[in-house]
């Protein structure tokens, strides 16, 4: 089960409103490598994990990509609040206001909704590894791009921490890559998925 | 001390174990780094007792609803100064 801690994992307080950018950052609530992608993907991972470590790592880092998702959510909250109709105009946030108003919705920065097609649940320890490390440097690349398109220091400052968190995660993922090889058959790390086939394991 | 200094102390000292957690999940037997999280744990658990004392629940169970309901929601605007 999970409780909730009625706080943020980083504090975010933004004080200017900016609807342009929170259409930016939305693509890290709804979009391809966003929190929400981040966070069913691993805590979906789990259930054919076959290694209580690594059963671990995708729980816990699951988690904290809930309280992601919760920051996310929190900044686009922040930078829509008390808009007029001609800042929502002028800002291009049109096109999102006329079907959520300024309520948070998880899309993409171009509007496509979320899917689960944006993630992978593959039964097979070294794909979903790979796939995991190869999210989180998405991720990272999608916080550079928001860094690159933003000049607030109340929104770098918490993009900042998430995109550091990618950057750990991937460490942590290449660490559980090496934890599930160092129990497979050296030679041939393919010969079996120990997520499936019986016995699997060093020869 | 005022609510988000706290808050912010509790997040400081929180962030800390939980790093130190994710990196036993790959280290288990990294004795040092255990102990390190156990000892920013119990400021975890000493901050958090005064947090609620003052300002009401951090966790939906942890004490009265109504005082619950009344605290800030964590995506909410609060001025810190």
């Amino acid at each position: 089960m999970f409780t909730y801690e009625k706080k943020l994992q980083y504090p975010i307080n933004i004080k200017n409103p900016d609807p342009r950018a929170a259409q930016i950052i939305i693509s890290q609530y709804g979009g391809p490598d966003g929190e929400m992608s981040a966070a069913l993907r691993y805590l979906s991972q789990r259930y054919s994990m076959p290694y209580s470590a690594l059963k671990g790592l995708l729980t816990d880092i699951g988690v904290e990509e809930l309280g992601h998702f919760e920051m996310i959510g929190t900044m686009v909250y922040q930078l829509t609040r008390n808009l007029t109709p001609e800042q929502i105009k002028a800002s291009g946030f049109d096109t999102y206001f006329v079907d959520h108003t300024a309520g948070v919705y998880p899309v993409a920065a171009s509007g496509t909704p979320w899917t689960a097609a944006y993630i992978q649940s593959k039964g097979d320890v070294i794909t979903d590894l790979h796939e995991n490390l190869a999210a989180e440097q998405k991720a990272r690349t999608t916080y550079d791009n928001i860094l690159r398109l933003v000049d607030d220091p109340d929104i770098i400052d918490p993009i900042r921490f998430l995109r550091q968190r990618e950057i750990v995660h991937y460490q942590r993922f290449g660490e559980a890559l090496r934890i599930a090889t160092d129990k497979l058959n050296s030679k041939n790390f393919y010969a079996c998925n120990p997520s499936f086939d019986k016995n699997c394991g060093k020869k | 001390m005022n609510r988000c200094k706290l808050l912010r102390e509790i997040s400081e000292v929180q962030f800390a174990a939980w790093e130190l957690h994710l990196y036993l999940d790959t280290h288990p037997s990294d004795l040092r780094a255990a102990a390190l999280m156990n000892e920013y744990e119990r400021k975890y658990d000493m901050l958090v007792r005064k947090y609620e004392e003052q300002f009401g629940p951090l966790t939906a169970g942890s004490g009265d609803s109504a005082e619950w309901l009344a605290s800030p929601w964590p995506w909410e605007v609060v001025r810190c100064d």
